[in-house]
C-alpha cells in the first residue's frame, strides 16, 4: 500500500512490474476511509469490522467492486 | 473485557504513548500480571490478527496502524515519531490518535517526498494517490508484502 504524487507515476510504477493498476485512491477518501477504520481502535470497546461491516464501511465511502471485497469469491468449475 | 482484549488495548496504548512496541513483559507491568498468561494472549492476538509478530513469535512487528519497525511511512506529533505499516496506516495513525501532526513518505515511483501536515479536520490539501496492489480478500495472505 503505497503513495504515488501523480496517475501517471502509478501507472509507470505498474508498468515496469507488468501488473494492472488497481483503484486510485485520492488522500482525502483515504482520511474519510482512515477515521471510519481507525478512529475508535484505542477505543477497548470498540470491535473491529467484520468482513460484512468492511464491505460497507468500504461501500460507504465509495469503494466498491470486487477489489473492495473482503471475502474471497469461491472459485467456479465449469 | 477479556483478559486477551486488555492485552491488546496495552499493546496499542503503549504504541500510542511512545511510538514503540512493548514487551510482553512491559504489558505484564502495566496490567499487573505474570509474563505467562500475557505471552498466551499475544498468540491469541496473532492468531486473531490483532497483531503481526517478527519470526521471534514474541516482538511487535505491526499492531495496526503502527508498525513495530522503522518504515518509510511515519507520522510525528507530540515529539513522538511513529512508525506505520503502509500508505493507509500513515493517515490511519492520526486518526487513531485523534490528533495532528505530520506524515511522512515518498512516492514509490519517483521517490519525491512526501510531507502532509494532517490537523483535526484532516490532511491539508494534496492531489497525491494511495495504491493497493493486493484486493482485500488477500491483503492477510501475507500483510507484510500488502
Amino acid at each position: 500500500m503505497l503513495f504515488f504524487r501523480s496517475e501517471d507515476d502509478l501507472r509507470a510504477w505498474c508498468r515496469e512490474r507488468g501488473v494492472e493498476p488497481g483503484p486510485m485512491v485520492p488522500v482525502p477518501q483515504l482520511w474519510r476511509l482512515s477515521r471510519v477504520w481507525y478512529g475508535s481502535r484505542l477505543d477497548p470497546e470498540a470491535p473491529r469490522p467484520s468482513p460484512g461491516e468492511a464491505r460497507a464501511i468500504f461501500a460507504g465511502l465509495g469503494l466498491t467492486g470486487n477489489f473492495w471485497d473482503p471475502v474471497p469469491r469461491q472459485e467456479h468449475t465449469p | 473485557m477479556t483478559f486477551e482484549a486488555r492485552v491488546g488495548t496495552a499493546i496499542l496504548e503503549a504504541f500510542a504513548a511512545t511510538g514503540d512496541p512493548p514487551s510482553p513483559a512491559g504489558v505484564a507491568g502495566r496490567l499487573g500480571s505474570d509474563v505467562e498468561p500475557v505471552l498466551a494472549a499475544w498468540d491469541r492476538l496473532r492468531g486473531g490478527r490483532a497483531i503481526v509478530t517478527g519470526e521471534d513469535g514474541v516482538s511487535i512487528r505491526m499492531a495496526n496502524p503502527f508498525s513495530g519497525i522503522s518504515t518509510e511511512h511515519t507520522f510525528e506529533s507530540a515529539g513522538i515519531r511513529y512508525y506505520a505499516n503502509c500508505a493507509w496506516d500513515a493517515l490511519g495513525i492520526p486518526a487513531a490518535l485523534g490528533r495532528g501532526g505530520t506524515v511522512r513518505s515518498r512516492c514509490a515511483h519517483s521517490g519525491e517526498s512526501l510531507r502532509l501536515e494532517v490537523t483535526d479536520d484532516g490532511p491539508e490539501d494534496c492531489d497525491w494517490l494511495f495504491h493497493s496492489l493486493v484486493p482485500a480478500a488477500h491483503w492477510w495472505d501475507d500483510i507484510v508484502f500488502t
